[in-house]
């Protein structure tokens, strides 16, 4: 059974003039135990993707999917208040600048305290209490900090920007979660620290079969942990595949060119040569492309590219393109999917 | 936290200097004789002159002469008033406390209306609560006081009748003088009437405070409703919201935390400005307390007067604003300026 | 011929325009704006629009109710006060006197502040705490109670009040232009500028001041508003414009003695000091609303 089974979700900009389709029919699905990364540059829309799977967006977005399923239970359906009560119970989430999303005027260990679930203690007040404590040193432990107690009694900016992205990690492990969301988690950090929370990241995913949503700007540094890729451009959905899939053989000439500005694909270049990139950047929300929002930067883009392109799959590598780079061997025995 | 202490205590004892400077120069800014306005002698016989002279030490320079108007402040002489020819001291601390009352009522009235309301007006943002809310609280703070005190002595004394209009307490009951703080004298008297002088008194301080508490309540409300706005966009809040927690539970443990800090810092400034109305609503009052004495005797030319109750007002404002600043650090751990490593 | 525009120009306006349109699809602020005009060719003109004299008094007119009250005449609107002085040309010449002197106050001491305020936050080290200390006491004082204490020095009367509520005003123009100028010659723009070469002043001039200036103008708003309720707080007391001037406040404690049977001459007012200070207050609310939109935009 899938995870998590999302088909055509949009999310819009509720404005005065007109509404902006900031996310524009992406389809994601998930199955236990794998780590999934959605790349993207920013403004691609995949943390917006993330704050409506989790259901933290405010008024002036709103949502909708044809398909929103979670293990099954058809979320359209619930009420919001049901739907916020399963997806916190199973999914958790974590997020950019680790310190900013730690309120700076209690201590780590209330901060923690409050995540860990009181319907899993027992006794009386005193002892529940000591019950939480234990809790969150096995908590702090789970995620690597071996002083629990310096950490547990400093305020969020005593510690540094990698203990407190750990902090986040273990509060989000405190509901046990089937599906941790990790939103651009090491966005702001040096490479050691980096290394560190995808380990820790890994970690969990092999000892915890905990499923992870892995949302980063940069391809190349995610492809060591993830088994598949979704990649997503202005909002709409572009390639996903396994890794290998998505870095060997890139269908869409925009997973191309990302691939293709890695530095390790630049090393055979001559001396002075221009590095590989597409031209233009990302379209701004007011001025949206018609049809396929890489159209206008696309080297390959022609007259159909007008219109929206509908998923085509090879051997379970998706892409949404008019015209893929595929091999002509290939383009014999593709499968067209109606969406 | 020493060093923090230490840091205000400095900024204390220059503003004291700074002040006491300023009451010094007045002397002789104002019209008059430099002596007679700062030992309030008017009607000295020239003997009685010569003798002021000395103990001032006009004959030397200014700078001898500021030592000891500082140590004579020091010592709690701040010269006779020219109006009423008693000591400037004695009367000072007999009206002082009743500002302070008055004051500090009007200050927690502020505080606990204009605080939830602006709270309550950042939760619903851009609904209609909250439209009506910024909308009364811009007419609240339009109003020119003393005409919102007679309008409120208007309605509530004269056509409604249900409180008093003028004083601190009925004159029928006899509290003695013990700290100048009408309830704290009540509560220490021995006079059988206690709860009746204690209702009265309450009667009788309602109005004015409330009168007082309209400017800075709107203010606050301002205050609340920005911090409270800008706290809910942060992005904790919204971490907090995806760690499960229900609305109420954010709000009370975590917003109204971050929000209040903002907000206390304030309070020591809008202090400042609740003094000054305070002064203008003694006097429709008819409350005894330094502001109306003030405001007295600047019509009396009592020069002597007005440099002291300049001198006094002012350290009590200021004295207000360290002790906010020292809450202020209690609340906030970022405000200590401590760092220490991971 | 005319030739039609075939490409769509994208017209960047700047931003004092941006806050401009914004401030106009304000509706509050617009009426905010407009009455503030109404008030200000009220405070010019009132001589010419006012139907009666404010200081010589009719005395066979004595204490007439409003037009609308039976007892009322038609040809003295809002009745007259005890002298029989005409209410209506009163509080148009009060316009002038306690509006437009506040108004003139507010661009004197903004004009003094401003100049002062960056020209203290060019200084660095030492003498910039000494500043900023002296600053915070001068601040702490309460503006009443210095102005009182102005006013007391120089003797009461309408000039001297001026002089003293410039004087309270300055400090906070002072605050707010060294605040504001030390926060923007943080930013990397006139670094850009320093780095090029460019004097302080110049960098003052050119870089600094157009970013500070909608500050500046939200400042003067609530500058005005208690420059408008000192002046009539003052007079009020007795310690402002003295007997025959119109001004607000001296009017409303002249009608304070015979409040049980002339209530209007303190209604009146009052009326006229709590329009004026609101509709200073919605201009200034509109152009902080205009200014967070404009940024969020």
């Amino acid at each position: 059974m899938n995870l998590l089974d999302i088909r055509n979700l949009s999310i819009e900009l509720i404005s005065e003039n007109k509404n902006i389709l900031a996310v524009d029919k992406v389809s994601l699905i998930m199955k236990e135990g794998e780590v999934r990364g959605l790349v993207g540059e920013s403004g691609s829309g995949k943390s917006l993707l993330a704050q409506a799977i989790v259901g933290v967006l405010n008024d002036k977005w709103k949502v909708h999917a044809d398909r929103f399923h979670w293990r099954g239970v058809d979320l359209l359906r619930l009420s919001i208040a049901e739907r916020k009560a399963l997806i916190s119970r199973d999914i958790a989430m974590i997020f950019q600048e680790p310190m900013a999303c730690l309120d700076p005027t209690t201590t780590i260990k209330n901060q923690l305290a409050e995540a860990i679930d009181t319907s899993s203690l027992t006794g009386f007040f005193w002892q529940k209490q000591r019950q939480r404590n234990e809790a969150a040193i096995k908590l702090l432990h789970k995620v690597g900090i071996k002083k629990h107690n310096a950490c547990l009694n400093s305020y969020p900016h005593q510690l540094t920007d990698a203990l407190c992205q750990r902090v986040m990690i273990a509060i989000a492990l405190a509901r046990r979660p089937i599906l941790l969301i990790a939103d651009e988690p090491t966005a702001a950090m040096e490479n050691t620290n980096q290394g560190q929370i995808f380990r820790l990241l890994a970690s969990l995913n092999q000892l915890k079969n905990m499923s992870i949503l892995l949302i980063s700007h940069d391809l190349e540094n995610i492809t060591h942990w993830t088994h598949k890729i979704t990649v997503m451009y202005s909002g709409q959905f572009v390639e996903a595949g396994t890794t290998e899939q998505i870095f060997k053989n890139p269908l869409h000439p925009y997973t191309k060119a990302l691939v293709d500005s890695s530095p390790s694909a630049n090393i055979e270049l001559p001396a002075k040569s221009r590095l590989m990139a597409l031209p233009g950047t990302i379209p701004i929300l007011q001025h949206l492309p018609i049809g396929c929002r890489l159209g206008p930067r696309c080297p390959r883009a022609q007259q159909a590219c007008v219109q929206a392109p509908t998923i085509t799959s090879f051997h379970d590598h998706k892409v949404s393109c008019h015209y893929p780079l595929i091999p002509t061997k290939a383009k014999r025995k593709a499968i067209k999917e109606v969406c | 936290m020493l060093i923090f202490t230490l840091r205000r205590l400095s900024l204390f004892i220059f503003t004291m200097l700074v002040l006491t400077l300023l009451s010094f120069s007045l002397s002789f800014l104002f019209p008059g004789d430099s002596i007679i306005n700062i030992s309030g002698a008017i009607n000295a016989t020239p003997a009685q002159l010569i003798e002021i002279e000395k103990h001032y030490h006009t004959e030397s320079n200014i700078f001898w002469q500021y030592i000891t108007y500082l140590h004579n402040i020091v010592n709690g002489e701040l010269g006779i008033s020219m109006a009423s020819q008693s000591d400037i001291a004695t009367e000072v601390l007999n009206l002082l406390p009743a500002t302070i009352e008055l004051s500090l009522v009007a200050l927690f009235i502020a505080m606990f209306v204009g605080i939830p309301l602006g709270f309550i007006a950042a939760i619903k943002h851009n609904k209609t609560t909250d439209n009506i809310i910024v909308s009364v609280s811009m007419l609240g703070y339009s109003i020119p006081v003393f005409w919102l005190g007679i309008l409120a002595i208007l309605t509530f004394s004269i056509n409604l009748g249900w409180l008093p209009s003028a004083g601190q307490i009925s004159l029928l009951f006899e509290i003695e003088l013990i700290t100048g703080i009408q309830f704290i004298d009540i509560l220490l008297s021995d006079s059988p009437y206690k709860w009746q002088a204690f209702s009265d008194a309450t009667a009788h301080i309602i109005l004015p405070a409330c009168v007082i508490a309209v400017a800075p309540a709107t203010i606050f409300i301002r205050l609340a409703r920005t911090s409270m706005i800008e706290v809910l966009e942060t992005s904790y809040i919204r971490a907090a919201n995806a760690k499960g927690l229900t609305f109420r539970q954010m709000i009370f443990r975590h917003a109204i935390r971050n929000a209040l800090i903002q907000i206390i810092r304030h309070v020591g400034l809008q202090f400042a400005n609740l003094v000054t109305i305070a002064m203008v609503t003694e006097v429709i009052f008819s409350w005894p307390g330094i502001g109306r004495w003030l405001i007295e005797s600047i019509y009396q030319r009592d020069y002597t007067a007005i440099q002291s109750g300049l001198l006094v007002l002012s350290c009590f404002i200021f004295i207000v604003h360290i002790l906010t600043d020292f809450i202020y650090a209690a609340l906030n751990p970022l405000a200590r300026g401590n760092k220490y490593g991971s | 011929m005319a030739r039609d525009k075939i490409y769509l120009e994208e017209i960047f306006p700047s931003p004092f325009m941006q806050l401009w349109q914004v401030f106009r699809k304000t509706p509050s602020a617009m009426a905010g704006l407009s009455c503030f005009i109404f008030l200000i060719i009220l405070a010019v003109f009132a001589p010419i629009l006012a139907p009666h004299s404010p200081i010589d008094g009719q005395l066979d007119m004595l204490l007439l109710p409003p037009a609308w009250h039976p007892d009322g005449n038609i040809s003295y609107l809002l009745g007259t006060d005890e002298l029989g002085r005409d209410m209506l040309s009163r509080l148009m010449y009060g316009t002038s006197l306690t509006f437009g002197l506040s108004f003139i106050v507010v661009i004197t001491s903004l004009i003094i502040g401003v100049v002062i305020g960056s020209l203290s936050a060019l200084t660095t080290g030492i003498k910039s705490s000494f500043l900023n200390h002296c600053l915070d006491v001068i601040l702490s004082i309460p503006s009443l109670l210095l102005a009182i204490i102005i006013v007391a020095i120089l003797g009461p009367g309408i000039s001297n009040t001026v002089w003293a509520v410039v004087i309270v005003l300055i400090p906070q123009f002072i605050h707010i232009t060294r605040y504001a100028v030390k926060e923007e010659s943080r930013k990397d723009y006139v670094l850009a500028s320093r780095l090029d070469g460019a004097s302080p002043f110049r960098i003052l001039y050119y870089s600094i001041f157009p970013n500070i200036v909608d500050r500046v103008m939200s400042q003067a708003t609530l500058a005005q508003s208690a420059a408008i309720l000192d002046i009539a707080t003052l007079g009020f007391l007795g310690l402002g414009a003295q007997i025959p001037l119109p001004e607000w406040g001296a009017t409303l404690a002249n009608g304070l003695d015979l409040f049980y049977i002339a209530p209007w001459t303190v209604y009146l007012p009052g009326l006229a000091i709590l329009f004026a200070v609101i509709v200073t207050n919605l201009v200034g609310e509109g152009i902080r609303h205009s200014l967070k939109l404009r940024k969020d935009k």
